[in-house]
């Protein structure tokens, strides 16, 4: 008798507290898309990173307020943007990642996380045309690292867009591994004590930076 | 007491496999191919798939009844469609429409060459102004590199398809700029007022421009301010001529910038050596000030003042002085100019961009005290100017936009000593369309009517233009329309009978954009009528400074007709970027004090260049070369029979070449970024001539060339980071 009651309590609960229900399938959802996304590098074919987007994109459909699964959307879009075969290719995907990076702030506006997003885009704007883009890119990076850092400074991305950019800008443009290397030591130490607010919020970076850490090291 | 539990979870897990209902179907574009990668799924769900690569896609769904389903594919229209849920579920078709893009819809480009960062497809990068050789950072001078512009090396503004410099019009942010140059001197070049780098966007139309512009009967530059600043801190310049501080300045939802330069010619003018005979080598001091703010998320507030204060004396060669302060044979100028240009535009958008509202108001004040021989020839001109303009964007790129501008003018000039003055109240209204027919046809319709109180006319001037789409890349346009102009105001000031001057244009343009290489054709005629002529029964004067004293009517006409082409490759060998352009002009016009329907003097018929850019990242170093040719300009001859159309002005001057250089360096030390440039123009040295002139007594030919002929130029800016700032603060 008591194994009924539980039963038909946990259906009963089941069926009339969908938002539990619910956030227990997002919870799932999303934890195998970051899984598979995880698994993937710049050398995944464009069309399955396109699929995980998509599957970011099907998650934002059913869960109007998160903005978890459009920020992952839009970091995919990104990243395809490095991928693009030309600048009208690869700006069309950072048209996409925009996209998404709105719709991720219109459901929580002051989020570092969210702010580091747009320092990623406008970096990748820059670098599909540098020469003629810097004027306008350049400070857009800028702006947003520095609002990043105001929201939160313990951010390690935030330093690992930051040295990144510095150590790829040659040394006459007030770059290089000497500026850039300090930067990249801090946003290690960041990742040291970084706790991400949950399982599925952002965690990347530090591979991204350990190739250019070992040439610091030198 | 299991039984009952039995039954619950039976009848709980046969209820939720029998509800999984299979979608299937096919994702195409319009013409049927398979767009693997599009995302289908049902909104508000976690149901749904991927298209494959056979443009199929399957999914489960435990949805009973009716559904929404998405399906959305990067550089396509979103599709949705309401679809009921049931056994036997059907395949589903869907075709997804391409969305609107840079490179499926056409642009209505006839007539206009554009500079932009914002749209990708243009021609030139803002860049492109500030690197090119030859041009010494002026943006007049790159446009003048430009198809269709044709170059007169003696005097300043941008002589477009057969017009002269007066049908043209400099216009930023909408507003018509009185003086967009140094006050001009006999038969030098004065430089434009304003530097490249406070403009994101240029547009230079040689012709076919839109209704929102008047007043120019051949050509309008369009230049559009930054809506922010690039860098913020000080940086200072110095260079052979001038020195000069700037600060920027920004917070969260405003901007700050300020310029003050002093500049003084004489350094250079001890190295180069002049063929301008200077009394007093121009100086010169100035400023500027912008201001923006954002007050609401889409309005914008750009406040743009300077102030320019100039001082400088000449002898200039006039064969016709017997006597003077300067001796037999030459005139002494004194100029003082001082200029006061303001303008401030304030845009907003509403309705999600929907709605945008463009206003804008501008003084300007210009004094020249000038005296020639002593004699007073002062002139004087004040310009306020207001305008709005409406636009309502419509899906499908389709807009409307109308607009409305008044203008209050006066001027006065000093002729040797007597004082001409007069007012002029300009009105203009116009109205545009842009209507995109398909996104590979599209077209723009428009009217302006203009009323000046001085002459007491009105015009009514029809636009339109019309582009094509003929591939991914390439596309024709095709543009015509009226354009009126209210006639020089140095005739007025004797006649205010005169009407508009008028010109009609008929263009037609093919170009192609692929793979970092640019081609471009343009073909044109135009049409002169109502042209101011003047009767001074006399041989045709060619004083530059001459003041028109003859009776004068609107009964001058003319045409200008050719085709000119661009070719630009960035691709082709690595790292090297050049140019090739080429106009054409053949054109007659009976006008001003001409006696005839003759090719003007300042119309060259065959303008060319080759400019040339690269950038070698060993030396840090961006280097250019740029070379000109133009072709023999006409030039008035006494000794011929000038009553004889086929002798009057049938001499023509030797053409002009140019080979320059130009080099820039950028380093940092410090933190701090340091530009060193350098430019060698005319290296080869070539004794250019510009026109012809006679003694009085018709015996002597002398040549009227440029100021210096082979002249270089150096100079450094050092823009101090924030952090940098300090440090020059605790000095």
């Amino acid at each position: 008798m008591k194994t009924i009651i539980i039963t038909i309590a946990t259906i009963l609960l089941a069926s009339t507290s969908p938002v539990w229900a619910q956030s227990e399938q997002y919870k799932q959802a999303m934890t195998a898309v970051l899984t598979t996304m995880n698994g993937q590098s710049e050398k995944t074919p464009p069309a399955d990173m396109l699929a995980t987007a998509n599957q970011f994109e099907r998650i934002a459909s059913a869960e109007q307020k998160e903005w978890l699964p459009r920020y992952y959307a839009s970091l995919i879009y990104v990243y395809m943007g490095f991928m693009g075969k030309d600048a009208a290719e690869k700006d069309k995907y950072l048209d996409q990642a925009d996209k998404y990076l709105k719709e991720a702030l219109a459901l929580s506006q002051k989020n570092d996380e969210l702010a580091v997003l747009k320092a990623f885009i406008a970096q990748s704007r820059m670098v599909v045309d540098p020469m003629n883009r810097w004027q306008t890119y350049g400070p857009a990076f800028q702006d947003a690292l520095t609002e990043a850092k105001a929201l939160n400074a313990e951010n390690p991305r935030i330093y690992v867009l930051e040295g990144q950019s510095l150590f790829y800008t040659p040394e006459q443009f007030g770059g290089g591994p000497k500026v850039a290397c300090p930067i990249l030591t801090k946003a290690s130490e960041k990742f040291a004590t970084f706790k991400p607010v949950s399982d599925l919020n952002p965690v990347w970076g530090k591979s991204n930076i350990e190739p250019m850490l070992a040439q610091c090291a030198k | 007491m299991k039984l009952p539990l039995l039954i619950l979870t039976t009848l709980l897990l046969t209820t939720t496999a029998f509800a999984q209902t299979l979608i299937k179907g096919r994702v195409t574009d319009a013409r049927g191919r398979a767009l693997p990668g599009a995302n289908v799924f049902l909104k508000g769900t976690y149901d749904g798939g991927n298209v494959d690569s056979t443009g199929t896609f399957r999914f489960k769904t435990s949805r009973k009844d009716t559904a929404t389903l998405v399906v959305s594919f990067i550089g396509y229209e979103p599709y949705t469609k309401k679809i009921t849920i049931g056994t036997p579920q059907p395949d589903l078709a869907i075709r997804l429409q391409e969305a609107a893009n840079e490179l499926n819809t056409v642009v209505i480009t006839a007539g206009a060459f554009e500079a932009s960062d914002e749209r990708k497809m243009t021609m030139l990068k803002p860049m492109d102004i500030v690197t090119t050789a030859g041009a010494q950072a002026d943006i007049t001078a790159t446009m003048n590199l430009l198809p269709g512009a044709q170059r007169v090396g003696e005097q300043e503004g941008m002589f477009v398809r057969g017009g002269s410099n007066l049908e043209s019009k400099v216009v930023i942010d909408g507003m018509i700029v009185q003086n967009p140059f140094f006050s001009s001197l006999p038969d030098i070049q004065s430089r434009g007022r304003f530097q490249p780098f406070m403009f994101k966007g240029t547009s230079f139309s040689t012709g076919g421009y839109s209704a929102q512009y008047g007043q120019a009967l051949s050509s309008v530059l369009l230049l559009n301010t930054n809506d922010k600043n690039s860098n913020v801190g000080l940086n200072l310049g110095i260079n052979l001529v001038s020195a000069n501080i700037g600060y920027d300045y920004e917070t969260k939802n405003s901007s700050i910038s300020a310029t003050a330069y002093y500049g003084n010619l004489k350094p250079l003018f001890a190295l180069i050596r002049q063929n301008v005979d200077w009394v007093r080598e121009p100086v010169f001091t100035g400023s500027s000030l912008t201001y923006r703010l954002k007050p609401t998320k889409n309005g914008l507030l750009k406040v743009y003042g300077m102030y320019s204060n100039s001082r400088l004396a000449m002898n200039f060669r006039d064969p016709s002085v017997e006597t003077g302060p300067a001796g037999p044979g030459k005139t002494t100028i004194d100029q003082q100019n001082r200029n006061a240009f303001l303008t401030s535009t304030y845009t907003d958008s509403w309705d999600e961009g929907r709605w945008l509202l463009n206003t804008g108001f501008s003084y300007s004040r210009n004094t020249d005290d000038m005296a020639f021989n002593n004699l007073d020839f002062g002139r004087f001109d004040t310009r306020i100017q207001a305008r709005a303009v409406l636009t309502r964007l419509m899906p499908g790129n389709n807009s409307l936009l109308f607009g409305a501008e008044a203008h209050t003018l006066s001027m006065s000039n000093g002729v040797m000593g007597t004082t001409y003055k007069l007012n002029d109240q300009y009105a203009a209204t116009f109205v545009e369309s842009e209507i995109y027919l398909t996104r590979k046809l599209a077209g723009r319709v428009g009217v302006r009517g203009e009323y000046s109180s001085l002459i007491n006319r009105f015009n009514l001037a029809p636009r339109l233009s019309f582009a094509y789409k003929t591939g991914l890349y390439s596309q024709i346009s095709l543009a015509a329309g009226q354009f009126y102009q209210t006639p020089d105001y140095r005739y007025l000031y004797q006649n205010k009978d005169l009407g508009f001057e008028r010109a009609d244009h008929l263009i037609l343009n093919y170009q192609i954009i692929k793979n970092q290489r640019t081609f471009r054709i343009e073909t044109f005629y135009k049409n002169y009528a109502a042209l101011v002529r003047e009767f001074t029964n006399q041989p045709f004067d060619t004083n530059p400074y001459r003041f028109p004293w003859g009776r004068t009517n609107n009964t001058g006409n003319g045409y200008a007709q050719g085709f000119d082409f661009f070719w630009r490759d960035q691709k082709t060998v690595k790292g090297l970027d050049y140019w090739i352009t080429y106009s054409y002009v053949d054109t007659k016009r009976l006008f001003s004090q001409y006696s005839m329907s003759t090719t003007p003097t300042f119309v060259s018929n065959h303008n060319a260049s080759v400019i040339t850019k690269r950038y070698f990242a060993k030396l840090r170093t961006n280097m250019g070369l740029t070379y000109t040719y133009t072709s023999g300009r006409p030039y008035y001859n006494p000794n011929r029979n000038n009553e004889r159309p086929n002798e009057y002005l049938s001499d023509r001057t030797p053409s002009v070449h140019n080979l320059s250089y130009s080099a820039s360096y950028i380093t940092a030390l410090k933190g701090n970024f340091i530009v060193i440039y350098a430019s060698v123009d005319n290296i080869l040295n070539t004794r250019n001539v510009f026109t012809y002139r006679y003694t009085p007594d018709n015996k002597t030919r002398y040549a009227v060339g440029p100021q210096s002929y082979r002249s270089f130029f150096i100079g450094g800016v050092i823009m101090l980071s924030k952090k940098a700032k300090v440090d020059v603060n605790q000095l």
